[in-house]
């Protein structure tokens, strides 16, 4: 916080904004060290908490719901540090990148000061267990984001994208709070030290009250996760939002996210099997479909978002089941694969956004030769690719077998995520650079030295955490409890099938890449005409309806109003004439006009 | 010990709070009302030869309205928020062969509301700092219409309601058709038909109010506390409905809010969406909520159907507008869907939220109105399909309408998350349905605002809309005022507190504040307590 205010109210160049934004974020990365060091002469969490309000609302009804207060109560166990330890590497990593490559973005002391304002909104969100102030920091860093990926205020293309970076998170943000309340509606209390106990125990529970929450709860984590098909919100920003704000926006989401997700699952797990079931279905579809509308269309990193959705995906069916089966036992182990891929997944980001800086092109068939003009951001697009592709790894050895019908899913889209990962690489690095209108191949350069290091430092940091996620030991940090050292056999089956995918990608890239890229663009051209065409029949029958009623209502209202006022004024000019009006005249026309009305109203006069 | 404990400890208990003992009256209430009342007519027999004297009556009107606001601050710090009954009572009697006595009080919500009708009073006579044109007749109207208004919030007698509730039509109308906008008659008389239609209304509840119970006394701790079949109830509960929706507004009786919010000038606008459309819910808590509990149980799904079409409908007419300040004007609804959400949930949460979604709301639709009149001015235009790109030329002007537009949306750090989070809690057991359909319609709202802020703030600018300028100072400091008490009121609603203690430094905060009297309220709709599980 007191980054942001300083970035806010007394930075004047990009440079100064850069470098406290660097500096706060070095200094809270030390900070959770040093909490870890900590930690790791305990045996329990540290615990704090801070009093927001409290009300009294009746005197009388049950005891829970006597009073509201929300308190900001902190913890921070190892699953946290680590998190917030993968969090700042994204932020230290994209704010470096971005202050070589950022600098012809508009708004650097806005940028930076937004930058690290999310980062407080993330440590808040990971440290909170009152779900009420946890979703009050959830909502400032949907705020932020929605600001950093708004970012470039001059262009309109920007401005217009980034309202569903608005509007789809919001509307899934808004399904936590209703969770949230739900919760609180049935059991008085949002704090999950307090609720998770008396799940099961407080009067007047039931199942269904349970699968309600846990649905609004799943739905307002899929969104922030960017599961399949919320997607929407990070693929329609990608080429207008800067690139250190989508890579933020994905990575530190994703840990927030699948975070949640974990420490939610008591009450997914106490409602039903059935849910729980439905849900793994939900994260299973999503985890095939998402990597494979990613071999879909050229543009290279709506592929990234689409294969890390994959590998997110993933995670939480390995969350889900991992809780399903055996109470938390290897669930732990979905969260530390999201742990490798947000690293990797924003080297990956800043390595072809690089790439593609350089080579003024959006699209992959027009990239080509990386590996021998720019052999620095290849090599990192590479490892980041790799660590991406085998990101699942950890988690699908220890969470899932391969005979079930869920790990065959997962198993096909861990395949895909790899596919669609090295297709960036082998796409960019290989093969012929065409010359293009306005564009001379020969004048492609790599970046500076300052902008090559971050994806590479990034991806090594994605191969930390891969590496540790296959390592019983690291499970055991995370979560405390005990797990057994996995199968061989179980990592080779896994790592063979994203391995499977490396070699698929490549041997067809290597055979026919333009032939792939051409087939991709088309498919991806079919799949914009088809999402559009959606867009369109939504449109035409459900929004434009649905806004036109509101219109004519808006319009309807006043004209009734003004008919309301014209009736009122002519009756006032009828009786103002008929009071002007000869008595005698007007009486015997009142009497006509009365016999009238009793000859054509009064049964058997008028004969 | 730390040296923060030893300064507490050596600090007398109880601690005295500010003002303790320097001011109290027993008309500090009919101060409220009459000191605005006798400066308005002074200002009217004021000589003003050629306007001289146009800047001391603006000094004047603001200086009457800074002493009230310390006024009430004192009332708001001597308050005792554990008693549940009325304070700062006055009673004379008025027309005692019918049963009217001059009674004022006000509990915890009728607090909140004073301190929402004094920043508004505040932030008006700032944002008409810029009216040139019979400037004495305009801050003599404008006062008035901020003593009518004080007078409806602390009025304990039904007829002295009525009266004052009648009353804040006229000025308000006046300063419409005198410095309003291009259809500034058609809005004025937009405003008198549904108001006058909401009074009349409130005549023939109160009316029937009085007959039912007996015909004695229109005093509310009579009328509001007779035993009442529930089909009376339900009856007086209806009309009174009725007048609370022309006034908040609700769908579908919402038709005076466009004309009349981007007609008026920037300060009138700022009292009609602030302070004076908040008492339609106020009417609806102390009426229907409050007193008949039969009908509210049986009314809360009509009341959770309004706010819900309320909501949705001020989202998609807003998203379809092409004028800004139509659009603020539809988005200025949205506070009071989720206010009477909070009472139609009739759960003592959901009533706790509304009461403090009344304040919030008020300064959330002040803010986004005052905001989007004052854009218009200094963009020379309304049209959306005119304006873009302004963010970078109005700095100030963007800063405040992206803060108005979080407010709405109830983002936390602002004081409106505070009350849309007791809301939505509060709601959720007794109103689910109602609830979703809010939150859905908020999220309509949601891309209504982004629309919104899209096309006028960000963008590329439009080289053939007519020259920008920022806000001035005054504009900024009347839209900043309301910003910053959203802000206190979101970061301190407790109160702000020594480091490391509770005591409170100079704001005893608003929550407590207002719980006196909630409690009262809220207790008929506690729930039972359900049976152990087995």
């Amino acid at each position: 916080m007191a980054t942001f205010v300083l970035a806010l109210s007394s930075v004047r160049t990009r440079r100064s904004a850069s470098a406290t934004a660097m500096f706060g974020t070095v200094v809270t990365l030390l900070l959770t060290l040093l909490v870890g060091w900590g930690l790791a002469k305990r045996s329990t969490p540290f615990e704090a908490a801070y009093h927001y309000f409290t009300m009294s609302v009746a005197f009388n009804g049950p005891a829970n719901f006597q009073t509201f207060g929300i308190d900001l109560i902190l913890r921070a166990d190892h699953l946290t540090v680590a998190a917030l330890v993968a969090i700042e590497v994204c932020f230290i990593g994209a704010i470096a990148w971005h202050q070589v490559m950022g600098r012809s973005e508009p708004g650097a002391a806005r940028f930076h000061a937004v930058l690290t304002a999310l980062l407080f909104a993330c440590v808040g969100v990971l440290l909170s267990r009152d779900l009420a102030a946890l979703f009050g920091f959830w909502a400032i860093g949907g705020a932020l984001t929605y600001m950093l990926l708004a970012h470039r205020w001059g262009l309109d293309a920007a401005a217009s994208r980034s309202r569903v970076a608005l509007a789809l998170p919001f509307l899934t943000d808004l399904c936590l709070l209703c969770g949230i309340a739900w919760l609180y509606a049935r059991y008085g209390t949002q704090n999950l030290n307090t609720l998770l106990p008396i799940l099961h125990t407080n009067p007047g529970w039931t199942v269904r009250s349970l699968v309600v929450a846990s649905v609004l709860l799943f739905l307002g984590v899929a969104g922030r996760l960017a599961l399949w098909p919320f997607t929407a919100w990070i693929t329609q920003t990608t080429i207008t939002a800067p690139p250190a704000a989508s890579a933020i926006a994905q990575s530190a989401w994703s840990v927030l996210a699948i975070v949640l997700l974990y420490r939610v699952m008591p009450i997914f797990v106490a409602s039903n099997q059935q849910t729980l079931q439905a849900l793994l279905a939900v994260c299973a579809v999503a985890a095939v479909v998402a990597p494979l509308l990613g071999l879909i269309g050229n543009e290279p990193r709506r592929v990234i978002a689409l294969a890390g959705s994959g590998v997110a995906a993933i995670a939480a069916a390995v969350v889900i089941s991992g809780f399903r089966n055996s109470s938390t036992t290897f669930a732990v182990a979905g969260v530390a694969c999201v742990l490798a891929m947000a690293p990797a997944r924003a080297a990956a980001w800043f390595a072809i956004s690089s790439i593609a800086n350089a080579m003024r092109t959006d699209d992959l068939a027009d990239m080509g030769d990386a590996w021998r003009r720019m052999r620095a951001s290849s090599t990192a697009l590479l490892a980041s690719t790799i660590v991406l592709g085998l990101a699942a790894t950890g988690a699908l050895t220890f969470g899932v077998t391969s005979r079930s019908k869920l790990g065959i899913a997962l198993g096909e889209a861990a395949l895909l995520i790899a596919l669609a990962a090295l297709r960036l690489f082998v796409a960019t690095a290989f093969g012929p650079l065409r010359r293009r209108r306005a564009f001379e191949p020969d004048r492609v350069r790599e970046v500076a030295p300052g902008a090559r290091s971050s994806p590479y430092w990034l991806a090594l940091a994605g191969a930390a955490f891969l590496i540790a996620s296959l390592i019983a030991g690291w499970l055991n940090f995370l979560d405390g409890q005990k797990h057994p050292a996995p199968a061989v056999a179980a990592v080779a089956v896994w790592a063979a099938a994203a391995i499977i995918g490396f070699a698929v990608c490549a041997l067809v890239y290597a055979r026919a890449k333009d032939g792939a890229l051409r087939a991709s663009a088309v498919a991806g051209a079919w799949l914009g005409r088809g999402v559009s065409a959606i867009f369109a029949v939504v449109d035409r029958f459900l929004v434009a309806p649905t806004t036109g009623i509101a219109r004519l209502l808006g319009d309807w209202i006043p004209e009734g109003d003004g008919a309301l006022g014209r009736f009122a004024t002519a009756s006032g000019q009828l009786a103002l004439a008929s009071a002007r009006a000869p008595a005698l005249p007007l009486l015997i026309v009142l009497a006509v006009v009365l016999a009238v009305a009793v000859a054509l109203f009064a049964p058997g006069v008028a004969r | 010990m730390t040296l923060l404990m030893a300064i507490v400890e050596a600090t007398p208990s109880p601690a005295p709070v500010p003002g303790a003992g320097i001011f109290t009256s027993p008309f500090l209430l009919s101060l409220l009302i009459w000191i605005p009342v006798i400066v308005a007519t002074a200002i009217a027999f004021m000589p003003n030869p050629r306007g001289r004297y146009e800047v001391l009556i603006k000094q004047i009107a603001f200086f009457t309205n800074l002493g009230m606001m310390a006024v009430l601050f004192i009332a708001y710090n001597q308050f005792e928020n554990f008693l549940p009954t009325m304070q700062y009572e006055e009673k004379i009697p008025w027309l005692p062969g019918i049963g009217v006595t001059y009674h004022l009080g006000v509990d915890g919500p009728g607090l909140l509301m004073l301190m929402l009708s004094g920043l508004i009073g505040i932030a008006s006579v700032l944002g008409s700092l810029g009216v040139r044109e019979r400037v004495r007749s305009y801050f003599c109207l404008l006062l008035l219409a901020q003593a009518s208004v004080n007078g409806a919030i602390v009025a304990r007698d039904m007829f002295v309601l009525l009266v004052f509730w009648g009353a804040s039509v006229v000025p308000l109308a006046l300063l419409i058709i005198g410095w309003g906008g291009p259809r500034r008659v058609a809005a004025a008389w937009r405003l008198v038909g549904y108001w006058g239609l909401g009074t009349a209304a409130l005549a023939i509840g109160v009316l029937a109010l009085y007959a039912a119970s007996g015909g004695q006394s229109f005093d509310m701790d009579v009328l509001l506390k007779a035993s009442l079949s529930p089909r009376i109830q339900i009856a007086i509960s209806v009309v009174m409905i009725i007048a609370a929706a022309t006034r908040l507004p609700l769908f579908p009786f919402h038709g005076w809010i466009r004309d009349v919010l981007s007609e008026a000038p920037p300060g009138v606008t700022v009292v009609v969406a602030g302070a004076a459309s908040r008492l339609g819910a106020f009417l609806l808590l102390r009426t229907v909520i409050g007193a008949e509990p039969a009908a509210g149980h049986l009314l809360s799904p009509l009341l959770a159907a309004l706010a819900a079409m309320t909501v949705g409908f001020a989202g998609l007419a807003a998203l379809r507008s092409v004028d800004v300040r139509h659009a603020a004007s539809y988005l200025a609804m949205v506070p009071g869907g989720i206010t009477v959400l909070g009472l139609a949930a009739i759960s003592p949460l959901g009533i706790a939220g509304s009461v403090l979604s009344m304040f919030t709301g008020g300064l959330a639709a002040a803010l986004i109105a005052g905001v989007c009149a004052t854009l218009a001015e200094r963009a020379q235009s309304r049209s959306l399909l005119v304006l873009s790109g302004l963010a970078p030329r109005m700095p100030n002007v963007a800063w405040l309408l992206t803060i108005a537009a979080l407010a709405l949306l109830g983002v936390p750090i602002l004081s409106s998350y505070t009350a849309e989070v007791m809301t939505f809690f509060g709601a959720f057991k007794n109103q689910p349905i109602g609830a979703f359909a809010v939150a859905a319609g908020l999220a309509v709202s949601a891309i209504a605002l982004a629309v919104l802020l899209r096309r006028v703030l960000l963008g590329a600018p439009n080289t053939d809309a007519p020259g920008v300028s920022d806000a001035s100072l005054g504009e900024t400091w009347f839209l900043g005022l309301l910003a910053g008490a959203l802000l206190w009121v979101g970061l301190f609603p407790g109160g702000p507190k020594i480091p490391g203690t509770d005591v409170p430094l100079f704001d005893p905060g608003l929550l407590n504040q207002m719980s006196a009297g909630i409690s009262d309220i809220a207790s008929q709709y506690a729930a039972p307590t359900p049976p152990a599980a087995q």
